[in-house]
């Protein structure tokens, strides 16, 4: 590389645009790369059912405590791929860079999506790379695809759902969005409170090869939080589910800024958590599955779903009073993701 | 014995006057403040004022109308007169938090303190996150109700409610004084989240 930072002929797709793919990102991102540097990544697949899904990354800011955007892309990606069933293969990775940043951090950033993807084990398959003139973006935005293989013969989805079955969620509501907010701000709250941005893809992995007949369907808690997606799955599946307050996984710092922000943990996204909705009799067995994971230690059976009667989502608070869970609608804090 | 220093936030010219309902919130806090701090002095407690930088490069800072108040070697930025005394410390800061990168922390340390008296504006923010930040790191914080300010006397009543709740003794400047000089600080105790 001719200077330290990026420049816009990084972006011509001429000599330096190349220089900086064979120099720079594919030696950081090492095994996980296979692409052929073609127009097309071309895949030989055994199976006849995929997952397909796609997201964009413009957290700010682009490090945090425990992680950054390229961690953030790779596990957003496979843990929207896991919870549908399949198995994350295959990513493509897209880089819109900011004339004037550190090749540095660029490393960094790739050598975190390198990690992850091998935590996950999936490919980088096919990639691009875009530069834009300083002031247009912040930094780096990062936009992905992810391909996930059917390999095991189960049906999860929305429509599987029926009255009776638990909810269970995963991990610590809002940490990611608490530890985002307070780095941004200064809050103090960054070393207790980490993201908990990971690779799930274990972890239900684990759940379906051992009670897989037994889980109906599956959502990642990202953007929204927990209050959303039970919403949504409560609409979807034309039931109501009820949640318990004292049930729900919640640090007791993230309780601690969230009631200094006033906001709600129910609302906050997550980029590692996942709610199940599962058979009420493997609920149990699938808690147990989830907290061997490293991951999965804070896992809660946190409600039931019901009948359609009322509201779509109600909670119970500690004080034994049922209210509403509204669906979030327009107070989205920007940039966690 | 307890060792224990005092930590004001954000008294500086440009912050507190910001606006007509800052400046009669300050007018009002001042000369109890004086008081309190004097005696802290007299007391040998030291005084550290944190004060706020803002870089111009931070997304985040707060504008006033467009512009950047309390930037790096303003007039605007300087510790309020009123408040500050030659053997007083000063330690910069960039966010809401003192310690959130900065020399705080070992300032602190260094000075042998175990127990942070919080005080200063605005009890919401800089205040709240101080002494959450304080608490994480294993203080024993107190934050006296008549030492902070807000502009706002309901976002300040919140604030205390909640410093209370999660990681600091609130006692007055007259309670704090009879215990340092009894050697008696308080100390906070967890509540556990029922």
């Amino acid at each position: 590389m001719t200077t330290g930072v990026i420049q816009l002929d990084h972006g011509t797709g001429g000599g330096m645009s190349q220089e900086l793919i064979a120099e720079l990102i594919a030696p950081r991102l090492g095994a996980v790369h296979s692409g052929r540097m073609e127009d097309s990544a071309v895949l030989e697949l055994e199976v006849n059912r995929i997952a397909l899904t796609t997201d964009s990354f413009v957290i700010d800011p682009i490090f945090f405590g425990n992680g950054d955007i390229g961690k953030l892309a790779v596990c957003g990606t496979v843990n929207d791929l896991a919870v549908s069933g399949a198995v994350p293969r295959y990513l493509t990775l897209s880089l819109v860079l900011e004339e004037g940043f550190a090749l540095a951090d660029l490393e960094r950033v790739l050598d975190s999506v390198r990690e992850a993807a091998a935590a996950a084990r999936v490919e980088v398959v096919a990639g691009d790379t875009k530069v834009v003139r300083a002031g247009e973006i912040d930094r780096l935005f990062i936009n992905t695809a992810g391909v996930g293989l059917f390999e095991r013969d189960l049906e999860l989805g929305v429509g599987r759902v029926v009255t009776g079955d638990t909810v269970i969620v995963t991990g610590w509501l809002g940490n990611h969005s608490i530890h985002i907010l307070s780095l941004r701000e200064g809050l103090g709250f960054e070393q207790r409170v980490l993201s908990d941005c990971a690779p799930l893809d274990g972890m239900v992995g684990d759940v379906l090869e051992e009670q897989g007949r037994s889980v109906r369907c599956m959502r990642d808690i990202t953007r929204g939080g927990l209050g959303t997606v039970l919403n949504e799955l409560a609409e979807g599946a034309g039931v109501s589910i009820r949640i318990e307050r004292q049930r729900l996984p919640i640090q007791h710092e993230t309780a601690m800024a969230a009631d200094m922000l006033g906001v709600d943990p129910l609302y906050l996204a997550n980029e590692g958590n996942i709610c199940m909705l599962v058979a009420p009799g493997a609920a149990a067995e699938i808690l147990e599955v989830v907290r061997r994971h490293p991951n999965g230690g804070a896992a809660q059976i946190v409600g039931t779903v019901r009948e359609r009667e009322g509201s779509p989502v109600t909670i119970v608070g500690t004080d034994g009073t049922e209210t509403v869970v509204e669906l979030l609608y327009g107070a989205e804090l920007p940039r966690l993701c | 014995m307890a060792h224990c220093a005092v930590l004001t936030n954000d008294l500086q010219y440009d912050l507190v006057n910001k606006n007509e309902e800052r400046r009669a919130a300050v007018a009002a806090f001042t000369p109890g403040m004086q008081r309190f701090l004097a005696e802290m002095r007299t007391l040998g407690v030291p005084v550290v004022h944190l004060q706020l930088i803002n870089l111009d490069d931070d997304p985040h800072a707060e504008r006033y109308d467009g512009w950047l108040p309390a930037t790096k070697g303003s007039d605007g930025a300087r510790i309020v007169q009123e408040f500050l005394a030659a053997e007083d410390v000063v330690v910069e800061k960039n966010k809401d938090s003192g310690f959130f990168e900065t020399e705080l922390h070992d300032r602190l340390q260094e000075l042998g303190v175990d127990t942070v008296i919080i005080t200063g504006m605005q009890t919401q923010i800089c205040v709240q996150t101080t002494a959450a930040d304080a608490f994480f790191r294993g203080y024993n914080v107190i934050v006296p109700p008549d030492a902070v300010v807000s502009a706002r006397p309901e976002d300040q009543a919140r604030a205390l409610e909640w410093l209370g709740s999660y990681c600091a003794t609130i006692i007055t400047t007259s309670e704090l004084a009879a215990a340092i000089a009894q050697d008696s600080l308080p100390t906070f105790s967890v509540v556990p989240i029922p």
